[in-house]
């Protein structure tokens, strides 16, 4: 990625079994401008081998919304990987 | 965490769920009907005994989701007030997970709208379920709620 855009700071939550996965429940992280929800996945792919595949069975959420993949972020942005949900 | 307005109440809570407190809620004079949900822990999954569930949520969204609900039932019915209530945390065999109520002047809306509830929630609501058994525990299987078709433009 361009080193030379500047970055944006996003909040990453996880929860259920991508949460057990990673071992994470939320952090803070800086992402150049430009990212998108699908590429900012594929970081953590990158980090968490175990998550690779798991993107099929994945929603993503932006600032408590469901949101496209290709939806870019921005700075501030609250977002969350989210299983099948199980409620009820 | 929770919603409430005059015409709904959406909590998640740690506690058992408070079901005469949830008909009181949409109880009024101009209704003739409540219909309530009440889900609650079975004794098997899939054929094998549970011991006890945990529930997980991503409590401001989730909270949204039932809120969004509660708006669209009413939108949908001629129903009067709605309560959604969903337990987190560590549930035993029998204890409600979820409890919902509604009132109508109806019973027909109070009926359907009650069905659109708890089925909406189910697929939308980003709650989560952990089946815990003698020999292990596992992620219930669940419903990938739909995203949105189109990306949204940069803010």
């Amino acid at each position: 990625m361009a080193s030379v855009l500047p970055n944006l700071r996003v909040k990453v939550l996880f929860f259920g079994r991508i949460r057990e996965l990673t071992g994470i429940t939320e952090e803070s992280l800086e992402t150049p401008e430009g990212t998108t929800l699908s590429e900012l996945f594929e970081r953590y792919e990158r980090r968490f081998p175990a998550l690779v595949g798991f993107r099929s069975s994945l929603v993503a959420s932006r600032n408590q919304e469901f949101a496209a993949w290709d939806t870019p972020l921005s700075s501030g942005d609250d977002v969350a990987f989210l299983p099948p949900v199980s409620g009820g | 965490m929770n919603s409430i307005s005059d015409n709904h109440w959406c909590d998640l809570l740690r506690a058992p769920l408070d079901a005469s407190a949830a008909t009181d809620y949409v109880r009024a004079g101009q209704d003739g009907a409540i219909v309530t949900f009440d889900g609650f822990v079975r004794n098997e999954s899939h054929g094998r005994p549970t011991l006890y569930l945990e529930y997980e949520a991503y409590e401001s969204m989730a909270v949204g989701k039932m809120r969004e609900i509660c708006v669209e039932m009413h939108e949908r019915y001629p129903i009067h007030r709605v309560a959604i209530l969903h337990r987190l945390g560590h549930l035993e065999i029998g204890e409600t997970s979820v409890f919902i109520a509604v009132s109508a002047p109806h019973r027909a809306a109070a009926f359907d709208a009650c069905r659109f509830a708890i089925d909406t929630l189910k697929r939308t609501v980003p709650i989560w379920k952990k089946e815990f058994f003698e020999d292990g525990a596992v992620w219930a299987d669940g419903e990938l709620p739909p995203a949105p078709p189109a990306p949204k433009s940069a803010s």
